[in-house]
């Protein structure tokens, strides 16, 4: 834009800094992890090229399948709820109601809570002797319930702790697409005799449409990178009814130091999660097309 | 009409309160479990406040675990990791925003691909690498993966763009050059979205739990969330002292939220818009 100026040599002087931590901390890591898959290694050892025989293996490792479907379950569990609760949340929080300043920072607070901290609390919750819960349902006569430590429960009790983690980051995304509806929608349908429900589902879903997808994407991401609350709640027990694909590549990495195997399966998940970012981008570019 | 709107404005504050109630109770659990005694917690009995408060268990936190050192690590390895976050991103932002060099298109979205890469992807080859480098059990590994933050870039991004042109240009005809520009014009017009940028970063860091579990060996060393975990760990059933530590280790970030409660929201709904 200004005659004899630098701006070729300026802009990637600007990027060298980043340039370096990109190269050298990221596509490094991915290029250095996808060659290491084909070795057999187990790091005291030497590494041995040992071709696709990681990804074969892998595909008759009844634990990988295990693993892999417990971060699914995890994943279809947390999604849609995640979603739904931040929805309710965010219609709380810009709402006219006089508690709404208060809701919003208790529904959010637990997500700047660490992991470990909020883990920790549900597993005293949900302790089966004492925790507060197996307390409150014994009051009306219900039984004790191993929440974590029952196969049925287990996963479900897991859930339920990131929903209170989660929920509010969900909430904070909606609201701000909320205030970004212009008011005068919502004064025109009321005028013309619009409820409340009417205005929710006619007004502001359909408009909330685009933050909904993006929570949608950001979520499913997240949720397949599961790893910590069910490391520290259950350590992926009962029976490792709740071990999560995260938790095996750690374990084979860092128990039983299969590096290969284990860079292995960190590319299987990787790919899984690529494509189903991509197919929610497609899917999203082709609506917002419409 | 009005007797059926009253019934649902009754119904809605019911709810209202019930998932207020769901969402602080487990808080004001974890505070009175950890003012109790620990015969008062493992009962059959069920007291909902604390019968005899004290604070025994968190001299006992303090004096049996490194809590406050892992929590030292913490606010040392976060801060390193929202200082250089700021000095390697700030500068590809501006010149992603501003500067309208051959390759930016590229460049631009090769960042922004690597927003796709899952971090615990690469924990592998990361560990292997930084043990060649001798860096396994030092803070600098705890901190060095997290300063490529793709999100920050485009925060920031987003924020310079907005920056008249004029102003630049003026320093231009002045004979200032790009880096004066951006030192003198550009860093000091930055300051809100620097601070959305660092408070992500840190939170970031200070909740990262997986990788500082996989670099850190000595107790020493911990981070706060790896303390936690194994404060836990080691204290199985002393279920008051476990939620002491919990506490404790809640303060500084609420000590935090209380500071920036609006940058943190403006920040995370900032991806959430512009994402």
């Amino acid at each position: 834009m200004i005659p004899g100026n630098k701006d070729n040599r300026d802009g990637w002087l600007f990027s060298i800094p980043f340039l370096l931590v990109f190269v050298l901390f990221m596509l490094y890591p991915l290029v250095y992890g996808f060659v290491i898959s084909f070795f057999k290694w187990n790091v005291l050892s030497d590494k041995v090229f040992a071709g696709f025989q990681n990804y074969i293996s892998l595909f008759s490792d009844e634990k990988f399948y295990t693993s892999l479907w417990h971060t699914v379950e995890f994943v279809l569990i947390t999604t849609p709820v995640l979603l739904v609760i931040g929805f309710l949340m965010a219609l709380i929080t810009t709402s006219k109601s006089p508690l709404k300043k208060v809701a919003e920072n208790v529904f959010f607070i637990p997500y700047i809570f660490s992991m470990t901290v909020v883990s920790t609390l549900w597993a005293w919750i949900f302790q089966k002797q004492y925790g507060l819960l197996n307390k409150v349902i014994g009051l009306v006569g219900i039984q004790p319930v191993g929440w974590l430590t029952d196969p049925n429960w287990a996963m479900w009790s897991v859930c339920i702790a990131t929903f209170w983690w989660t929920a509010g980051f969900n909430m904070i995304l909606m609201s701000a697409g909320i205030k970004q509806i212009s008011s005068e929608i919502y004064e025109s349908a009321m005028i013309d005799g619009a409820n409340y429900r009417q205005s929710v589902f006619r007004i502001t879903i359909p408009l909330l449409k685009p933050t909904i997808v993006l929570c949608l994407i950001l979520q499913i991401i997240a949720s397949f990178n599961v790893f910590g609350q069910v490391y520290v709640m259950t350590g992926g027990g009962p029976f490792g009814k709740t071990r999560t694909i995260i938790q095996y590549i750690y374990e084979t990495g860092f128990s039983y130091f299969k590096m290969g195997y284990s860079a292995a399966m960190s590319y299987i998940l990787f790919f899984i999660i690529m494509i189903v970012s991509v197919v929610q981008y497609i899917s999203l570019g082709r609506k917002s097309n419409e | 009409m009005n007797s059926t709107s009253k019934t649902k404005r009754i119904i809605y504050a019911f709810l209202l309160s019930l998932l207020l109630l769901l969402w602080f109770f487990p808080f004001v659990w974890m505070v009175f479990t950890s003012l109790k005694i620990e015969n008062e917690v493992v009962t059959k009995v069920f007291h909902f406040f604390p019968q005899n408060p004290t604070l025994a268990n968190y001299i006992k936190a303090f004096s049996s675990s490194k809590i406050l050192r892992w929590m030292l690590n913490s606010a040392f390895t976060s801060a390193m990791a929202m200082i250089l976050t700021l000095v390697v991103d700030a500068p590809i932002a501006y010149a992603f925003a501003k500067i309208r060099f051959k390759g930016r298109n590229i460049l631009f979205w090769a960042v922004m691909a690597g927003m796709m890469v899952p971090f615990q992807v690469l924990i592998i080859p990361l560990y292997l690498q930084f043990n060649s480098y001798g860096l396994i059990n030092t803070m600098s590994a705890v901190y060095l993966p997290r300063i490529a933050l793709p999100i920050g870039i485009f925060i920031m991004k987003q924020f310079f763009e907005g920056i008249p042109d004029a102003l630049e240009e003026a320093a231009f005809i002045d004979g200032a050059s790009r880096f004066r520009i951006f030192s003198s014009v550009i860093l000091p017009l930055g300051k809100t979205a620097f601070a959305t940028v660092t408070i992500l970063s840190f939170i970031n860091c200070w909740n990262d739990f997986l990788w500082p579990l996989i670099v850190m060996n000595d107790t020493d060393k911990y981070t706060i969330t790896v303390g936690i975990a194994n404060f836990q760990g080691t204290h199985g059933t002393q279920y008051s002292l476990i939620m002491s530590g919990a506490v404790i280790a809640c303060i500084p970030q609420f000590i935090f939220y209380l500071f920036f409660r609006k940058k943190i929201i403006a920040g995370i709904a900032m991806t959430g818009i512009k994402g």
